[in-house]
This record gives structure tokens, sequence and C-alpha cells, in this order.
């Protein structure tokens, strides 16, 4: 019978956006444990490492989020062209904060592949 | 902030409109906040353009301000929050009542928070009607049992109004209560 094969495609749509909303702030928490980004490139890292198709104005309200939380810095520095970039890093509490996640992370993904077997 | 300068007039004036959009967005913020985001977003602008092969100016703008979004849209989340912070700093009511109207879609919790504060006017109200209305505002029974606190305009036989000048001081109190839990709990709520 065909509704029974064919799967729900909401659903899975829902499901994927709720997952994409979770997962940002610690894809964004891990390329900033490289190295300092500012916005555009921060955007641009997370498009070559990732499949998330990101709508680059949400993640501003996201990085302030995350400054208010003490989990990034940032600071202006100013450019040549006279228009300053804000750069952003991984405060102390910011690492802390990586490490749990990854670890919270980690035992998922055992979980989930142990499930999936 | 500086603004971006292009050569293509369309493309000037698109950017413009579009700075415009969000200015209008963010001017329930702080004058640092608005200046912040303003100067974020013109940089996104700023480092997307150049990043792009100068082929065509507007083809590569529209691109960009496609990619970011309507600011009425994305920025709704950041001045939401932005404007909570600053409500919950300042203790401010008209900050506190403009951080309700803009979180109000984020739970139900904020829709009693509304309520209430909607309670703390309505007992504004109260007061001034007390003053010009005596007799028809307060605390009114009949036969020892509660009937109504506030305004009426019917006064049936056997009701009275129990609480005659001490009505003003308890509305304040009750105002002061209500406007001290509201706080609170909006404060919590930011907590989560």
């Amino acid at each position: 019978m065909y509704y029974i094969c064919c799967m729900n495609s909401e659903f899975v749509q829902n499901w994927f956006s709720q997952v994409k909303k979770g997962t940002l702030s610690y894809i964004i928490l891990i390329i900033l444990d490289e190295k300092e980004y500012y916005g555009y490139e921060l955007v641009q890292e997370i498009k070559i490492h990732t499949t998330l198709e990101v709508a680059e104005g949400t993640l501003y309200p996201l990085l302030n989020r995350l400054k208010a939380e003490g989990i990034v810095d940032s600071k202006w520095v100013e450019q040549e062209s006279g228009i300053p970039r804000k750069y952003y890093t991984l405060s102390k509490s910011g690492k802390a904060t990586l490490t749990e996640m990854q670890k919270i992370w980690s035992a998922l993904e055992t979980a989930i592949n142990k499930l999936q077997k | 902030m500086k603004r971006i300068v292009f050569t293509n007039p369309a493309a000037q004036k698109i950017y413009d409109d579009y700075i415009k959009r969000v200015t209008r967005c963010i001017r329930l913020l702080s004058a640092d906040d608005q200046r912040d985001t303003l100067m974020e977003i013109n940089s996104h602008i700023y480092e997307a353009t150049n990043a792009a092969p100068p082929e065509n100016e507007i083809e590569i703008l529209l691109d960009t301000l496609e990619k970011l979004g309507s600011p009425e849209e994305v920025l709704q989340p950041l001045v939401a929050y932005k404007k909570a912070q600053q409500a919950t700093r300042s203790f401010n009511p008209v900050h506190i009542l403009q951080a309700m109207r803009l979180n109000i879609a984020n739970g139900a919790a904020y829709v009693i928070l509304a309520f209430f504060y909607l309670l703390s006017v309505s007992f504004c109200i109260l007061i001034i009607l007390k003053i010009i209305y005596p007799s028809h505002t307060g605390l009114f029974m009949q036969n020892d049992k509660f009937i109504a606190f506030g305004f009426t305009t019917e006064l049936s036989g056997g009701l009275t109004e129990v609480l005659g000048q001490l009505f003003i001081p308890v509305v304040i109190l009750l105002m002061g209560a209500l406007y001290f839990l509201n706080t609170l709990l909006f404060r919590l709520l930011k907590k989560e």
C-alpha cells in the first residue's frame, strides 16, 4: 500500500529543521575553537564544512545570544575599507561549554549507533 | 557607520532601502545596540559583495540581501532578545512592555505576564475612579459575602463598600506587588 511505504516528508522536514536549530550553535562553537572569525567568514565556514542551508541573517541573533551567555567574545577590528569587521572568539567559558557539548554529542552518537545496528 | 558606496545607482538605492528597513526594525533597541547591529549587517553586506567577482553589482547585492533574509523576519529574535535584556536591566515599565510585546510569540508565560500588566493598569484606573466616584468604587460586600472589587454603576440595596479611604492605599500596594512579581517572573523567564 502506497501510504505505508511513502515517507512523511513534512515530518522529516520539521524534524530536520529542529536538528539544524539545535546543532547550529554546536557547529559555531566547533568552528570558533580553531580561530577567530568575523560574521561573513563564519557563514562561509559553516557552508564549507556542512550541508546545512542556513539563512545568513539568522546567524547574528544566535551569535548575540552566545555573546550574552558569555560563550563567545567579540571585538570590532578596523579595516582599510573603513568598514570594520566584528571578530568572534570562543571565551574560556565557551571552551568548557564546547567540551561538555562534545561529551554529550559523543554519548548520543554512540547510543544512536547502537540502536541502529 | 560608514555607508557602502556602489557605482550603480540602482544598487545604491537597493542597499539604502535595505539599511533603512534594518534601522526601522531595530529602532526599539538602545542606541549602542542599534549601532552595533547596523554595523554588523553593513559589514556582512560589504564582505559578501566584495568577495564576489565584480560582474553585476545589482545581482551580487540582491543575492547577498536574499541570503541575509528580510530584516523584519531575521532581526525579530535579535530585537526581542536584546529588548528583554534591556528590560531586565532597567526595570523600566516601557521597556518591559515592549519586550513582552516582542516576546509574546515565544510562549504562554509572556501572555500571563501581559495579563498581569493589564491588571496593574486597571488598578491604576480604579484609583482615578475612586477619586471621581468614591461610593461606586471599592470592595463591595453584601450580607458578609464578597460581591466585587472595582467599579460598579448600580448600588443595589445592602451592597456596601467596606474599604472607604483605605481603598487607594490597598490598590497601590496590590499594584506594587504585581509589578514586583511580574518583573521577577520576567527575569526568571529570561534566565531559561
